[in-house]
This record gives structure tokens, C-alpha cells and sequence, in this order.
């Protein structure tokens, strides 16, 4: 795209045409060829809130919004329909609310030791780590949860399905565990010497330092960290998929199995669901679901970093 | 830094003697240990997760290897060559065994160079590598894929199959002979139920075997894994569809997004005016960064695989994976672009060049090197992909590699995803052969950007 523009100048020459006027319109080519660039992301945009808001409106035109939010029984794809998608959501909470009781804390706790006391040798060879934790295929990390750590967790505790959300959950925590160390890393990196020196120079040990000044002083992107991983953990897939089953099932017992709401859209997606069939539309109508608290929760995020940081200049 | 973390201690210990009283000396003492013991709980963490790391990479790394106990009578062709004599396992073993059977070098070569023959002798036999054999260990044979006495077990799996086989001699207690007997009482004294005491039932393993058995150990991923096709049998099972399949759609997601995301990021690092809508640019595209994969998967299967009616093909999964890591590689390029110093754009500005002799004389040479970064890590994170491309299309059994932008195809962790979904011990074995290609696949290009970044490293 961008090699053409040479080549149009050189013929433009070679024709004789007024050198500066055509420049002119050359750069006005090239600046519109790059506006179109940065508006593929703008038409994604519109086709993702479109291709979801279509089908589910016509979702909703079947089943009504009130069955949609209350009822507990979630049967899309069997002969006796039922569409209460709080089975799903409850799912999805359950495995990320295990990933986050797990993942929050090992996250923040690992951006502590590596913005505040690690040495530089440990930071440089551990980062490279967390970043290959975080580029491992959800595909491997599914498999790993059913294989490996849903038998040892079966060992452990009496009475766990072969699918449950307790592994995926366990799992999910290292996943997102990189996404709240990196963030909160370079948030805490970013607080200040002078407050950490006017900190120790009111005879604060290091533990309070951490506790009283630093911490408080990055919660901003701290908190931000949070949100995008919760948010992380809600759209994750694969490993849900693997280690947590696809059957929905209303129950607050982690060691039941428990469809999550990315669960049922690949069921739906992948099974033989005729195109336009109420079945087939109920995948949309989750997907509304998950797009919305998913954006929901990014915009929040966004917004906790723009109101709450604290500029240091 | 190091200077204000030895400041408190010293001006805990200085006071200590005269100035502070004991009980005060002991809460300063407190003070400092909390310090102390809050380093090493969130040094936990990092070894967790460092752990973690470990633990998935060599537990997938050691389910690539499988064990059984075959009686050699009935299943093996009556040869077996060294470890050594190939190394690599695979076509060379099909080579040497032919040799044996006493087939002539051009017989041998003509059967190596006709895949249809080649395909029957993988459909019939299977090649393993022999951890006991009355020739020695470690060696290979080529025996009868259908000849399995025991069921493949995981390396994991030696409990199971030992209290398996308690329970059998239980049963017949008074038909045992002397031998059977004894072995029922190791058994009986073996504790066969813990997490960790595998390693040690091992040997118990080997005591365990008759006079006429073998010890196999069966390596699921060889060279030969690479380039065997697609098949419903495990042993048979190769990668070669996924790995082209993800060839494929990779090479149609760099040609996609890398003038796409380049051209985006100059728009905004350049051109963009200061005014609402390029603030709004931004904001659409650091959100489209934040949402979930498989959100993408629908509107790759609404908008690419039913309205424009492109079908369940490769281009489809290259059109949904890249508007998928679109935002990424505009945000990558972006910093790269933001990185050349302004002074060189007013030079250049100064030397009577145009906006776009400027950009693409001098500004995009100098961030190339951030850019090619950006983009390896854009595609690493495309290739490992699985949920987007279950929904469109990249599911089910494909026999055949892709041939072209319009076939139907499967990518290697959509690939694993069904080997997983078979709920099939040996198909297990396979799946985690893929993950292991996966893995080495992601790990090539992390070290190549990672060159790259170090190479292209300048200050300015």
C-alpha cells in the first residue's frame, strides 16, 4: 500500500504534471489510505455490537427478557426448552471468583517482592517467566487443568466431579496472575523516591513503607489490574470448557460440574444448531450478556486509572 | 533505591543501646522482622508461579510418553535395532525394519517414496521404542498396531495399573503359583494409593513382568508425528493437517494486519488531528484490546462465515484472527513509532520533505525493529487461538491439508482441542504431542522478538 505512492510520484514526473500540486494530492491520498487503516478498528467495532445485537434482538423476540434473567433452568439445545441464563452466569462467577481468591493475591503479592525487593538479576530472569505464563495457549493450560490437576484435586478432596470449576478456577488464578503483576509492577515502580524517602525519614520500616505509603500510592493502577483480570477470566474459554464441563447446573457447590457462559457458546457454536433457530440465536443473547459486563468492566478500569492515579510531577 | 532500604535498619539498630528501652528495642526488632517475612511471603508467589510453569511443561512433556506391557510372541516382528541406530525413531525405523525382512536398498527406497504404502504400514504397525527386551534396553520394534495387550498408561499411571492388578491375583488366590504368590504380597505391601510414591512403585513395576513379557515405552512425539495426516486411530495420528492449516492462516493474518495495524498506527501517531474523534479512535481500540476472544469468534462466524458467505475456511479464521490482534499490533506499533525522537522528523521536515517522505523515509526505518517485534508477538498470541476459530470452523475431523484460502481446515490448538475432547487415554498421549509442537512453535518466535528487541535496541 504504501510502496505505490513512490511510483505514482515518478510517473506524475515523467508526465510533467506540476510537481507540488501532485504532491499535494498524493499525501492526501496516503493521509486518507491511513485514515481507512485506523477505521478498520472502528468498523470492528460496529460489527461486533451489530452481529451480537441482531440475532439477540430477535432472541428476544421469541423469549421473553424476564424468563431470560430469572429462570434458573438453562436447556437451549434440548427438546424441552428452557432459557434462564442464571446458571451460566453463576458458573462464570464461581470459576472466577476461585481464580480471583487465588490470583489476586499471588498477583499483587509477586509485584510486591519484584517492584520492591527483588534484585535485578531475580527481576530480569522471572519477568520472562511470568511472560511465558502469560503466552502459553489456553489449550495447554485446559488440558493441564483436566489432566493433572483435576485428578490430584480428586485425590485431595472426596466427592469432585471430573468436571468442576474448583481446577479450572486453580488454573485460570496463573493465568491471570501475570496480567495483576505486570500492571501493578509498573505502578508501583512509578511511585515516587521522595514519597518513599519522606516515608523512612518518619521512621517507617520497610513492611509499613509497603503497607502505608507505596501500596496506597499506586491502588489506582493496582485496582485497574484487578478489573482487567476479573474481566480476563469472565471472556476466558478454553479452559473452562475443558476442566469445567458444558452441562449448567444451579448449584453454589464447587465440586459440581458447571457450564460458564463461554462454555455454552462454543457448545452452541461448534454443535449442528440450524442457522436461525432459537437454539442457535441463544448463543448471541449469552454473548450479549458476556460482552456487556466484560466492556462494562474494561471501561472501569479505565476509568479507576484516570480518576484515582495520583500524577507525581 | 539500595541506599533508602538500609536507611530504617540502620536507624533501627543505632538507638538500640542507651537512647531506647528494652520493651521499644524489642518492638523496633518486631518491626524489622515483619519486614523480613513480608519479603519471603511475596517471594511465594513468584515461586508458584515459576513452579507452575515447570510442573505444566513437564507434566505435558512426560504424557508424551506412554508405557505397556506387550507380549513379545504375538505382536513384535521379530527384530529390534538400538536406540542409536535412529535416534530420531520414525521413517528410519520403517527403513531398517524393511532391511531386515531382508528387502533390497532400491526396494526399501522405492517403499519410502510411495506414500500410499507408507500410510498402510503406519495403519498396521506401530513403532516403539522398547524399554526392556531380551536384546538389551532401549530398543526399537516395529509391532502390530492391533496386538495390544494392555491399553496404553501414562507414565503416571503405574499405581493404577499395579492395584489393577492386585486386585486380579486377589481374586484366583488359590490358582496362584509360587512366583504369582510372592508377587501378590509385594503388592499387597506396596502402598499404592499416595500422590508421589509413583516413582518409587516403578521398580516394582519391572518385578511384576513374566518371563515372556516386554516392557514398552511408546514416544508419541517423533518426527514422524509432524508429518503423519489426521487420522480417527491415536498411533496413526499425525499433525501435519493443523500444522499447515495454522501455516495458512497465519501467512494470510501477517499480510492482513501488517499493512492494516502500520498504516493505523501511523494515522494516529502522525496524521490524527487533536480533537474528539481521534480521542474516540483511541478509546474504540484500547477497549477492542479488552474484549474476550471468543466475542470475536461470533462475529468471525455472523459476518464472515454466514453474511458475506465465505464458509467455515481458512480466510475466514484469517479475517477473524485478525481483527483480533489488530489492536494489538497497532498498539505495539504505535510505541515504536512514538520512540523515534522528534528532532530526526524536523530535520527531515527541514530538508524540504513531504509528511510522507518523512514517515516512510524516516520515521518507519528507524521503528522497524519495534514494529517486526510487535507483530511476531501479535501472531504468537493468534497462533495459540483456540475458542475464536471453534466458532468458525476450525472444529471437527479434517482429513486433508488445506490447499488454498477457500478450503475447510484445522489449526494445531483447535486440533489439540479435539484430540482432547475424544476423552481417549491415547488420544490424550497425542494431544499432548501437540501442545509440546505448540509450545515449541511459541517459544521460536518469543526467542526471535526477543533478538529482535535487543537487536534493534537503540537510544537516542
Amino acid at each position: 500500500m504504501e510502496r505505490k505512492t513512490p511510483g505514482m510520484l515518478g510517473r506524475a514526473r515523467a508526465v510533467g504534471l506540476n510537481k507540488r500540486a501532485d504532491r499535494r494530492v498524493g499525501e492526501a491520498v496516503i493521509g486518507t489510505l491511513l485514515l481507512l487503516c485506523a477505521l478498520v478498528s472502528v468498523v470492528t467495532t460496529v460489527a461486533v455490537v451489530y452481529s451480537i445485537a441482531e440475532e439477540t434482538f430477535q432472541f428476544f423476540r421469541e423469549v421473553s427478557v424476564v424468563e431470560f434473567f430469572t429462570s434458573r433452568v438453562w436447556t437451549p439445545l434440548f427438546e424441552n426448552q428452557n432459557f434462564g441464563i442464571a446458571p451460566l452466569v453463576l458458573g462464570t462467577l464461581m470459576v472466577t471468583s476461585i481464580a480471583c481468591v487465588i490470583g489476586l493475591p499471588l498477583g499483587l503479592g509477586a509485584a510486591i517482592y519484584l517492584a520492591e525487593f527483588a534484585g535485578d538479576r531475580t527481576r530480569r530472569t522471572v519477568t520472562p517467566i511470568l511472560e511465558v505464563l502469560a503466552g502459553i495457549p489456553t489449550v495447554a493450560l485446559g488440558y493441564f487443568a483436566l489432566l493433572f490437576v483435576t485428578p490430584v484435586i480428586r485425590d485431595l478432596i472426596p466427592g469432585v466431579n471430573l468436571f468442576n470449576p474448583l481446577s479450572a478456577g486453580f488454573v485460570m488464578a496463573f493465568l491471570i496472575l501475570p496480567t495483576v503483576t505486570s500492571i501493578s509492577v509498573d505502578s508501583l515502580r512509578a511511585v515516587p523516591r521522595s514519597l518513599r524517602e519522606a516515608g523512612y525519614g518518619l521512621g517507617a520500616s520497610k513492611f509499613e513503607l509497603i503497607t502505608r505509603v507505596v501500596v496506597p500510592a499506586a491502588l489506582s493502577g493496582i485496582i485497574a489490574s484487578f478489573i482487567l483480570a476479573i474481566s480476563r477470566a469472565i471472556g476466558e474459554t478454553m479452559i473452562v470448557t475443558l476442566a469445567s464441563g458444558g452441562r449448567p447446573n444451579f448449584t453454589f457447590d464447587p465440586r459440581q460440574e458447571m457450564a460458564t457462559m463461554t462454555a455454552f457458546i462454543v457448545q452452541a457454536g461448534t454443535g449442528d444448531q440450524a442457522a436461525g433457530s432459537l437454539g442457535a440465536r441463544s448463543l448471541y443473547a449469552v454473548a450479549a450478556v458476556l460482552f456487556t459486563i466484560t466492556l462494562v468492566l474494561n471501561i472501569l478500569s479505565q476509568q479507576v486509572v484516570r480518576r484515582f492515579s495520583e500524577k507525581y510531577e | 533505591m539500595k541506599a533508602s532500604l538500609s536507611a530504617p535498619a540502620g536507624a533501627a539498630r543505632r538507638p538500640g543501646k542507651r537512647l531506647v528501652s528494652a520493651e521499644e528495642a524489642r518492638r523496633l526488632a518486631a518491626r524489622t522482622r515483619a519486614g523480613r517475612i513480608f519479603a519471603v511471603v511475596t517471594f511465594i508467589p513468584v515461586v508458584l508461579a515459576v513452579a507452575l510453569v515447570g510442573v505444566l511443561l513437564l507434566d505435558t512433556l512426560l504424557d508424551t510418553v506412554s508405557w505397556q506391557i506387550v507380549e513379545p510372541s504375538s505382536s513384535t516382528s521379530g527384530e529390534s535395532f538400538p536406540w542409536s541406530a535412529a535416534p530420531l525413531g520414525g521413517r528410519e525405523v520403517i527403513r531398517l525394519d524393511l532391511a531386515a525382512q531382508g528387502e533390497t536398498p532400491e526396494d526399501v527406497q522405492a517403499f519410502m517414496n510411495d506414500p500410499e504404502e507408507l500410510r498402510l504400514f503406519e495403519a498396521r504397525g506401530r513403532i516403539e521404542l522398547m524399554w526392556r527386551t531380551e536384546d538389551g534396553p532401549f530398543r526399537w520394534v516395529v509391532t502390530n498396531s492391533r496386538d495390544d495387550s494392555v491399553a496404553d498408561i501414562g507414565l503416571f499411571g503405574v499405581n493404577a495399573y499395579l492395584s489393577e492388578l492386585r486386585g486380579e491375583l486377589a481374586e484366583d488366590v488359590e490358582d496362584l503359583d509360587p512366583a504369582e504368590g510372592g508377587l501378590l504380597g509385594r503388592l499387597q505391601g506396596a502402598d499404592l494409593d499416595g500422590l508421589f510414591n509413583r516413582f518409587a512403585n516403578i521398580g516394582l513395576l519391572s518385578s511384576t513382568l513374566g518371563e515372556d513379557q516386554n516392557l514398552y515405552l511408546n514416544p508419541w512425539l517423533d518426527l514422524s508425528f509432524l508429518t503423519k495426516n489426521a487420522s480417527r486411530t491415536p498411533v496413526v495420528a499425525g499433525l501435519k493437517v493443523a500444522l499447515l492449516g495454522t501455516l495458512w492462516v497465519m501467512g494470510l493474518v501477517i499480510l492482513i494486519t501488517l499493512p492494516t495495524g502500520v498504516g493505523a498506527a501511523i494515522y494516529l501517531e502522525e496524521y490524527a488531528p487533536e480533537n474528539r474523534f481521534s480521542r474516540l479512535l483511541e478509546l474504540n481500540i484500547r477497549n477492542l484490546a479488552g474484549v474476550p476472544s471468543i466475542v470475536y469468534g461470533i462475529l468471525g462466524l455472523y459476518v464472515f462465515v454466514r453474511l458475506a458467505q465465505i464458509g467455515p475456511t481458512i480466510l475466514s479464521a484469517a479475517l477473524t484472527l485478525s481483527l483480533l490482534v489488530l489492536p494489538v499490533v497497532i498498539i505495539a506499533a504505535r510505541e515504536a513509532i512514538r520512540a523515534v525522537p522528534s528532532t530526526l522528523r524536523q530535520a527531515s521536515y527541514g530538508l524540504g520533505a513531504t509528511k510522507w517522505q518523512t514517515v516512510s523515509e524516516v520515521v518507519l526505518p528507524n521503528a522497524v525493529g519495534g514494529i517486526v517485534t510487535g507483530v511476531i508477538l501479535a501472531i504468537a498470541r493468534a497462533i495459540g487461538e483456540t475458542a475464536p476459530l471453534l466458532l468458525v470452523g476450525a472444529v471437527g475431523f479434517i482429513a486433508y491439508p488445506p490447499n488454498g484460502p477457500f478450503s475447510r481446515y484445522t489449526v494445531i490448538p483447535s486440533q489439540i482441542y479435539n484430540w482432547i475432547a475424544e476423552n481417549d487415554v491415547e488420544f490424550a498421549h497425542v494431544a499432548s504431542a501437540g501442545i509440546i509442537v505448540l509450545l515449541a512453535l511459541l517459544f521460536v518466535l518469543y526467542g526471535v522478538a526477543f533478538y529482535l528487541r535487543r537487536r534493534f535496541e537503540r537510544s537516542w
